[in-house]
């Protein structure tokens, strides 16, 4: 299981949430509604592994997205799905360096 | 389009090069043969859905970048003449990802200036034939009818303001209309996921956009909802679950 605390702490880190492959909700740090964050990170996910598929690409590991000020990193940690926002943008590579341990131990 | 897509297919591990349009429909596209258009039109869709969500997460992305076991999936924004376009690069793990994202932001450049003078014009030169196709017509490049496809890039939804608003919080005329808005999203969770409270809230917005949701609204929603569902005899299910 992710250690969301642990997540949340990394700087750049502005909110993080867990969830699962179908959307479900487990947890949340300094995000108010983490029930929708986890829904569209198993929606947005689940799409994206599709066409990975068929491109030939494998499995799905991480997304990053990135706007002018912030961003968003989802991994995939096992079955779950930690979705940490980002702010500033800026930190968006570190925050994902960051999260690619706990990834590559497969949780 | 032709000799923008060959510029990003002549960085080292780039394997596919597609444009397409916020309804998913591919405008153009470059790869190794296996890569033909029937594929390409495809995940074009898929992508579409999933920068949907992306959008209401987030409604200022630029870029979007998937990592995969065998390679990566570099989108990019390009939005020209109000329209959202995404311009997507497909890659093995060799990409060197400084020089994918120089050479995405040049070619996202030419390609919103060559979108615009695109559209300005009655033709269309320079498009492969896929890209022709696709614009033909404002209908070709809009979901049709049969696209039950929510249109959430539209709804100016955003993750703070999600975050801010959650279901419990949607603004409704009395308890009765809140213990009907948990039933739709209980109900058509079980077609599409957790993600029917999304839907649900998106659906309200529509429905009932100056004044709180109520009951004598109820129909207009459901129909509304059911249009997320793809599956004809699922949506029916749907209606008659909520006119119980």
């Amino acid at each position: 299981m992710a250690d969301l605390a642990s997540i949340a702490r990394i700087p750049g880190v502005a909110s993080a949430v867990l969830g699962d492959e179908s959307g479900g909700f487990h947890d949340a740090v300094r995000e108010d509604d983490g029930e929708s964050v986890a829904s569209i990170t198993g929606f947005v996910a689940a799409a994206l592994a599709r066409a990975g598929e068929e491109l030939g690409l494998g499995s799905m590991r991480r997304i990053a997205a990135a706007g002018a000020n912030r961003g968003f990193v989802v991994v995939k940690l096992g079955q779950a799905y930690v979705t940490a926002r980002v702010e500033p943008a800026a930190a968006l590579a570190a925050v994902e360096r960051a999260l690619e341990a706990p990834a590559a131990k497969g949780g | 389009m032709e000799t923008i897509l060959q510029s990003l297919m002549e960085l080292s591990g780039v394997s596919a090069v597609l444009v397409f349009d916020q309804a998913g429909q591919l405008l153009g596209h470059r790869g190794h043969s296996v890569y033909d258009q029937t594929l390409c039109q495809g995940v074009s869709a898929a992508l579409a859905k999933a920068l949907d969500a992306v959008q209401l997460q987030q409604e200022d992305w630029e870029t979007v970048t998937a990592h995969y076991a065998d390679g990566k999936l570099v989108l990019r924004r390009v939005i020209a003449v109000d329209q959202t376009n995404v311009l997507a690069v497909v890659a093995d793990g060799s990409l060197n990802a400084s020089f994918a994202t120089v050479a995405l932001r040049v070619a996202a450049g030419k390609l919103k200036r060559f979108l615009e003078g695109g559209a300005a014009s009655s033709s269309t030169p320079g498009l492969g034939s896929s890209a022709a196709s696709a614009r033909h017509g404002p209908a070709a490049s809009q979901a049709g009818p049969a696209d039950s496809r929510p249109n959430l890039a539209a709804s100016g939804l955003s993750w703070s303001k999600i975050s801010n608003v959650g279901l419990s919080r949607v603004a409704v005329a009395d308890p009765a209309s809140g213990a009907f808005l948990t039933r739709c999203a209980k109900e058509l969770a079980q077609y599409v996921g957790p993600i029917a409270k999304v839907y649900v809230e998106e659906g309200v917005r529509r429905v009932s956009p100056e004044s709180p949701f109520a009951l004598p609204q109820a129909k207009a929603l459901v129909d509304d909802l059911a249009a997320q569902i793809e599956d004809t005899g699922d949506r029916t299910k749907f209606q008659k679950a909520l006119a119980k």
